[in-house]
């Protein structure tokens, strides 16, 4: 513990330099009772104290700047830096959201053509960028879906179907709605379970919510099937755009038959995730439910005599409420920042956004292929077995760890920790949970061939080496396999009173 | 590699894919630009923004016209921090875990509250999550279930974000009233007592301080959670209320970390007491042991998120702001607790400075003249407030914010926002502004 920041115990004011006030004794303005009485024990470092600290602390984190970092259904991609370069421009970086449309018209150019660019890669009729996080999408799609069967007087629908194999997220975001929600099991391929959907649905049904292709990486070819059954029941359909990476110009949720559907701008379109955030996670909607949408949207219109000034392309931009809004998800207008980097993003790309699914798409499928076709000469203990057999996979790929547990004990878990030595992040672990010891891999377009080939021999030394070696691992790390029983035991969740500086 | 895969083409990686719902053709896209390419029309686009540091600005309404120390952008964009995912693997993230349980200790002193969690999207999901988690805590004990008393001078906004996060669970919302001087109508929260919760602010949206919150425990007894929304900044002069009662302490958290960014991504925090931990929203991250008994962190009481709980979850929150909270822990241990008492009392000094300016103008009324406030502040002009923004806007400045945008009954009202940035010469453009305006207007 000696080494947190509340250890730096410097003199006053040793940290860093401001102007005095502007005024002396201004504190006699606020009520005596109400002053703050001991100041809060907060570190007292200098610049370079702090600078040398958070710099250990980064050296103590693992990135996909480090490395290879296959987590399934999160998409860790390159994070072009073009775009962090960009959102340090003033006009994005010091900009208030209340400002008036004059003062921010090249702001709304660019969400104009981020709510466009949207529609027409999802087959949808209106965007909304407020969403601040994919979890927050799909609360926002389903608060949509609730007003709109309220409208028609069929506010009695009180109940949303999910895959048991869905992202945790899409239960709870429909359970904050006040829906209950009506599980249904997968096949053993995770494929829909037409006949479980068709007996789960009914005049109560308000919407199903799905992913496609699906957590398992394999893409639903009967999702026309389940769309029609959701529909004739008049349920609406949610479409989880956590895997938007696999079909980008490929097919589309609308042509799917959905009626809604989030996008994860920190997956699909490069906004890096920072340790777990901010992501941004905007929806498209079909016409019947664009009304209900949060306000504001961006909208334009030609440019007019009495506008001052505008962007250069003969348009104005103004925000737009629309009709029945559910009103606000987030206090402003989103995550602005993101929906910039996400804008650079998608303009590397332009009308070739599908060779990114495509190389995605390649890079899963040949990383799968490697790992299940090792090196006859290889002894391995066992091989996974995958999640889903299937010719081919999409973005991402599923393998259980099982006959790997039952030959020599050592369980997914233990892989996963044993891969973070060889200088990789370990691939999403348990889930989905319907695949017995499950491990997840997605590698993204932005590897190479040969980053590939590596991942696949060494993850086949995993699976040849002593199993002591790893079950005890990792052995390289910072620090061993963190007790996370004790942790909740013991609940130690901040630095102790009296301990440090002050 | 096709090859390798025994694949002859790109297409039969999709054949998987039925022909009716494909897509054909290239997208309706314009052409793959170059980086270059991008700068120029990003430049181009950013460019034509007006930045609030290019002029007098007065506008503040929630979010802060701050100053970031160079540092803190720098140092939190190391690629290991801005490129990492969640800490699933504690043993190859101690470092985003070891900032984040500093962050929390930081917060947890700042409001004092023991319990904080690594960060909420911003003040408004903050607050509607305080109250969905106050309600789960109370209701079950309290004489009435499900209900919650808000203060009525929440803007708008926020209690849209709010109405929408409670809307759908049950959740009953009743307001309170202010009193003429916009204090609380403390009479009227009485009828708080026995509720789940109460929400007010401090300052409030018209940057009034109100000493009378300092007594909301003994108006709504102990079974009502008091949940307060803060102004960060004011706490290095205002006494925090985890010192007078409140339960759960919310707030934006961007003054601390990062600029207004057009709204996002900026920060919420969320801080309680040790009734709420196992049932409030958002990431934790608890001190260990690793398997040699040394000290290390990890993400804790995961069992209350929503990738284990499901639909039981305490809430759907998975991404958060990590990465602006990182900021914000950065920019905290640089301030110091000496450092924010100046920050705190420059923004006060600010305050004070253009509200002394603006008495000298005649036929300016102030809408609460004798409370106390702190960054913020109501004035009303003899006429519409739009027209007077307009005015000074055409003058180049940012002279505050037309309160009837979210009031209608307070067409003449401008909030009027100043910062630790405000300048003596800002303040005489912005009365120059203002002065002219009324000269002219009728």
């Amino acid at each position: 513990m000696t080494d947190t920041i509340f250890h730096f115990n410097g003199a006053e004011n040793a940290g860093w330099s401001q102007p005095p006030p502007s005024m002396d004794e201004a504190i006699k303005h606020v009520p005596e009772n109400m002053r703050r009485r001991n100041l809060p024990s907060w570190p007292r470092a200098s610049e370079p104290e702090l600078v040398r600290h958070y710099t250990k602390l980064s050296q103590k984190n693992f990135g996909i700047d480090t490395g290879f970092y296959p987590l399934g259904s999160c998409t860790m991609k390159h994070n072009p830096r073009l775009n962090e370069k960009i959102v340090q421009n003033p006009g994005i970086d010091r900009i208030h959201p209340l400002q008036p449309e004059s003062q921010v018209q090249g702001l709304l150019a660019i969400y104009y053509e981020m709510q466009e660019m949207l529609a027409i890669c999802s087959g949808m009729d209106s965007v909304t960028l407020q969403p601040v996080a994919g979890a927050q999408g799909e609360f926002t799609a389903i608060r949509c879906i609730q007003e709109y069967h309220r409208e028609r007087g069929e506010g009695y629908r009180d109940k949303v179907i999910v895959p048991d194999s869905a992202h945790g997220t899409n239960p709870a975001s429909a359970s904050m709605c006040g829906y209950q929600i009506i599980e249904i099991p997968s096949g053993d391929d995770g494929r829909i379970d037409l006949e479980a959907l068709r007996s789960a649905v009914g005049d109560d049904t308000a919407a199903m919510m799905i992913t496609n292709p699906s957590t398992l990486g394999v893409f639903e070819p009967e999702i026309a099937k389940a769309t029609e059954i959701v529909h004739s029941a008049g349920g609406q359909m949610y479409y989880d755009g956590a895997n938007f990476n696999a079909i980008l110009g490929k097919t589309d949720p609308g042509r799917m038959g959905f009626d809604a559907v989030h996008y994860n701008l920190h997956k699909t379109f490069s906004q890096p995730h920072g340790g777990g955030g901010p992501g941004s996670g905007p929806i498209g909607v079909k016409g019947h439910l664009s009304k209900f949408l949060p306000t504001p949207l961006v909208e334009r219109r030609e440019l007019s005599d009495v506008d001052p000034g505008g962007v250069g392309d003969g348009f104005w931009y103004h925000w737009t409420s629309p009709e029945c809004s559910i009103g606000k998800v987030q206090q402003w207008n989103g995550n602005a920042g993101a929906v910039v980097r996400a804008w650079a993003f998608y303009r590397r790309y332009g009308r070739d956004l599908e060779r990114m699914s495509e190389h995605a798409v390649l890079n899963a499928n040949y990383l799968r292929f490697k790992i299940m076709n090792p090196d006859p000469k290889l002894s391995i203990h066992a091989m996974p077995v995958e999640g889903c057999p299937a010719d081919v996979v999409k973005h991402e790929f599923t393998l259980s760890m099982s006959p790997l547990k039952e030959a020599t004990g050592v369980t997914g878990k233990d892989v996963a920790k044993r891969l973070l030595d060889f200088g990789y992040m370990s691939p999403t672990l348990y889930f989905p949970q319907i695949v017995p010891e499950c491990l997840m891999f997605e590698p993204t377009e932005t590897e190479s061939k040969e980053v590939l080939d590596k991942f696949a021999d060494d993850f086949h030394t995993i699976l040849t080496e002593d199993p002591e070696v790893v079950l005890s691992a990792p052995h390289t790390t910072p620090v061993g396999r963190v007790d996370e029983v004790w942790a909740a035991r013991n609940l130690i969740l901040r630095f102790p009173k009296g301990e440090g500086s002050s | 590699m096709l090859d390798i895969i025994g694949l002859s083409s790109m297409d039969e990686l999709f054949a998987d894919i039925p022909e009716d719902i494909r897509f054909e053709g290239p997208l309706p896209l314009p052409p793959p630009q170059s980086e270059e390419e991008i700068l120029r029309d990003a430049d181009r686009l950013l460019g034509a923004n007006v930045n609030l540091d290019s002029r007098p600005s007065f506008l503040s309404a929630g979010l802060a016209r701050n100053f970031v120390p160079a540092m803190v952008p720098m140092i939190a964009t190391r690629g290991e921090f801005l490129t990492s995912y969640t800490p699933y693997q504690p043993e190859v993230s101690q470092g985003m875990l070891q900032a984040m349980w500093e962050f929390q200790t930081m917060i947890s002193e700042l409001v004092g509250l023991p319990i904080s969690n690594v960060s909420m999207y911003d003040a408004s999901t903050a607050a509607a999550e305080a109250i969905t988690c106050a309600v789960r805590v109370r209701s079950k004990k309290a004489d009435m279930p499900n209900t919650v008393y808000i203060s009525d001078f929440v803007p708008p906004h926020r209690m849209s974000v709010i109405e929408n996060y409670t809307q759908g669970v049950g959740i009953e919302i009743r307001k309170i009233p202010h009193r003429e001087d916009g204090l609380l109508d403390l009479e009227a929260a009485s009828s708080a007592h026995g509720s789940c919760a109460i929400y007010v602010e401090q300052p409030n949206a018209f940057g009034i301080l109100d000493e009378g919150l300092m007594e909301l425990r003994n108006v709504v007894g102990e079974k009502t959670a008091i949940i307060v929304g803060v102004d960060v900044t004011s706490l290095g002069i205002i006494e925090p209320p985890g010192e007078w009662g409140a339960d759960i302490v919310v707030g934006e958290g961007q003054p601390f970390g990062i600029g207004p960014t057009a709204g996002g991504p900026i920060y919420g925090i969320f801080a309680c007491s040790k009734d709420f931990l196992r049932l409030m929203p958002g990431r934790i991250v608890g001190q260990s042991i690793d398997s040699d008994g040394k000290t290390a962190y990890t993400l804790t009481l995961s069992t209350r998120e929503q990738h284990i709980r499901r639909h039981r979850a305490t809430s759907n929150i998975c991404s958060n702001e990590t990465l602006i909270a990182l900021m914000g822990a950065m920019h905290m241990a640089l301030l110091g607790p000496v450092g924010l008492e100046t920050l705190s009392t420059r923004v006060l000094a600010s305050t004070r400075m253009t509200i002394e300016a603006l008495s000298t103008i005649e036929g300016l009324k102030f809408a609460y003249p004798n409370s106390p406030v702190f960054r913020e502040f109501a004035v009303k002009v003899p006429g519409k407030s739009s027209d007077a923004i307009n005015h000074m806007d055409r003058l180049g400045v940012i002279g505050g914010f037309d309160l009837g945008r979210w009031w209608p009954d307070k067409p003449s009202w401008i909030l009027i926002g100043c910062d630790e940035r405000t300048s003596e010469s800002d303040i005489s453009s912005l009365c120059d502004a203002l002065s002219s305006w009324m000269e002219e207007s009728p």
